[in-house]
């Protein structure tokens, strides 16, 4: 009588995909550089907040995005065994081939019903080169695309937080302003700790279709990231 | 309303309630609920057994006791409603669908009100620690509004002579298992449930976002009902993987009786929650007696008192015919 009764058992998957600019302007003033410490930095972080909760499966992956779009990190990757080979920058910022390249991994399948809301992480310093709107619209027609977490991080003055606005979705989240590498680390972070973990709790939320995002609570900031740093460079 | 066939069944109900894996993590409760009326042994019919999975979310802080409410007030009121009922079957049909919903979030917000009375909001639940605190503006929970502290979903089947019928308000699952084996869900599918969104009965017009199936048993009636939180069949690979517990424990009932599968419940969500979803998981399980012909005749009818349980203990039964 001890046998389980129904099939295989599974922890619930949770895709975590940064989408990287590496348009040639993210070259100037050791911003792609700065990308790729952080990220690098925050992959120990994502590590222990998976650790903690072993019934979510963080996979993830990585596009990056300039003279056109490609995986960076096809294969959706254990945080575990995730690395980060650093991303060079040259070209231009095709973000809307980024947002339809990961349109079509949002879909189901690839994805399941059973999996919590994926997290996407838009990193851009600059206006988007090609039609974006058609990117999102692909994004945003796909039902894990409506309920994904949608984070932007604009690394300084010249990124197009309209677009990135656009991107999230929801009016109550902004872009994250990272306008010298110190803040940038502590976006990534909070993007990489923070959001990953409220993504991975499967409490409940009541239905609330007119309130974007609402399916997943954004962790608020700490005090440190949003305060304006004194050392702006980007 | 009897029919010759099913006024010769009994039922018998058992179930179990886990708290979730990643619930003993964070040291929150267990936040479903379960709760079947007749209280204690009886052969009386309407038999009926109601689910309850609290919300858990920062905002939904009272989802506990919410759910609870919810399993006892509706137990009851579906109880009362079907005890009354002389009408021919179309106009309890009529009836179940388009007054019922309304009379169980009424009875849901009026033992909400009687709580929240007895033990107002706290400054400490109004303004949680920064940990706790989300940037949502939605998430502010204030006098308006208190409600959605408690909430939660709702599952109920509820078992008569003539017909069973199913009220389900949000997230979870209601199986049929067919004599021969076959699993099947007695109500529709509602594609708004996904990505931890859930409907509620914190809602505005909760009422209108019930599922109802009105099942006359003339023939083939179920042999065995299975309700669910979520966070049981989320616990699984796979839809199919979930749909396989329905057979799986109609074909343990005939191996070993109803007994020996109750015993085993709580393990069995234990497991489930460990290895899948992390969630709270609850099963409740009405059975026709005719359904364990197979197992040991030595069954004995061992009778409880009425079951509302949060935790894990050993589960109990009580016959209905």
């Amino acid at each position: 009588m001890s046998m389980r009764p129904g099939g295989e058992l599974a922890t619930r998957p949770l895709h975590f995909i940064w989408m990287a600019d590496c348009s040639g302007s993210m070259a100037v003033d050791g911003k792609i550089q700065s990308l790729n410490t952080a990220i690098k930095e925050a992959i120990p972080n994502m590590q222990t907040v998976a650790d903690e909760n072993p019934n979510a499966q963080v996979l993830v992956r990585a596009i990056k995005f300039s003279s056109g779009a490609q995986w960076h990190v096809s294969q959706p990757t254990e945080v575990a065994d995730f690395k980060w080979d650093d991303l060079t920058a040259e070209g231009v910022t095709d973000m809307g081939r980024a947002l339809s390249l990961v349109a079509e991994q949002l879909a189901i399948p690839p994805m399941t019903e059973r999996a919590l809301p994926p997290v996407l992480v838009l990193i851009s310093d600059g206006q988007p080169t090609d039609d974006y709107a058609s990117g999102l619209k692909a994004v945003m027609e796909q039902p894990w695309g409506r309920k994904a977490v949608r984070i932007a991080i604009a690394i300084g003055e010249d990124a197009d937080t309209e677009v990135l606005q656009r991107f999230i979705g929801n009016p109550e989240l902004k872009p994250l302003q990272a306008n010298n590498p110190e803040s940038l680390v502590k976006y990534i972070k909070w993007v990489s700790t923070a959001v990953l973990k409220s993504a991975s709790s499967p409490a409940s939320q009541t239905l609330d279709s007119a309130t974007p995002g609402a399916n997943v609570p954004i962790p608020v900031l700490p005090e440190s990231a949003s305060s304006s740093a004194a050392d702006d460079v980007w | 309303m009897p029919d010759d066939q099913f006024t010769t069944r009994r039922w018998r109900v058992v179930g179990h309630s886990v708290r979730g894996a990643s619930h003993e993590r964070a040291g929150t409760p267990n936040q479903d609920a379960i709760h079947w009326l007749p209280a204690s042994s009886s052969d009386e019919l309407p038999l009926v057994l109601a689910l309850a999975d609290g919300h858990g979310s920062a905002k939904s802080f009272r989802s506990e006791t919410g759910a609870r409410l919810a399993v006892e007030t509706a137990a009851a009121v579906v109880r009362d409603f079907l005890k009354v009922q002389t009408e021919s079957l179309s106009a309890t049909k009529r009836m179940a669908e388009e007054w019922l919903p309304g009379a169980l979030v009424r009875g849901w917000q009026e033992a909400v009100a009687a709580h929240l009375a007895a033990h107002p909001l706290s400054p400490d639940e109004l303004d949680p620690p920064h940990a706790s605190r989300h940037a949502n503006a939605a998430a502010q929970i204030d006098s308006s509004n208190s409600l959605v502290a408690y909430g939660t979903t709702l599952l109920v089947a509820a078992v008569t002579e003539s017909f069973i019928l199913y009220l389900q308000l949000g997230d979870g699952e209601i199986l049929n298992v067919s004599a021969g084996g076959e699993v099947s869900k007695p109500l529709p599918e509602d594609a708004r449930l996904f990505a931890n969104e859930t409907t509620s009965l914190c809602s505005p017009d909760a009422w209108r976002d019930f599922r109802v199936c009105f099942q006359v048993v003339s023939h083939a009636p179920p042999s065995l009902i299975l309700l669910s939180t979520d966070g049981y069949p989320n616990s699984f690979l796979n839809a199919t993987g979930f749909l396989k517990v329905g057979s799986d424990i109609l074909a343990a009932i005939r191996a070993g009786g109803l007994d020996a599968v109750n015993e085993n419940i709580a393990a069995w969500l234990t497991e489930s929650t460990r290895a899948g979803s992390g969630d709270d998981a609850t099963l409740g399980l009405i059975c026709a007696e005719d359904a364990q012909h197979d197992a040991d005749a030595s069954h004995t009818n061992e009778d409880t008192a009425g079951q509302n349980r949060n935790d894990a203990k050993t589960g109990d039964a009580f016959d209905g015919a």
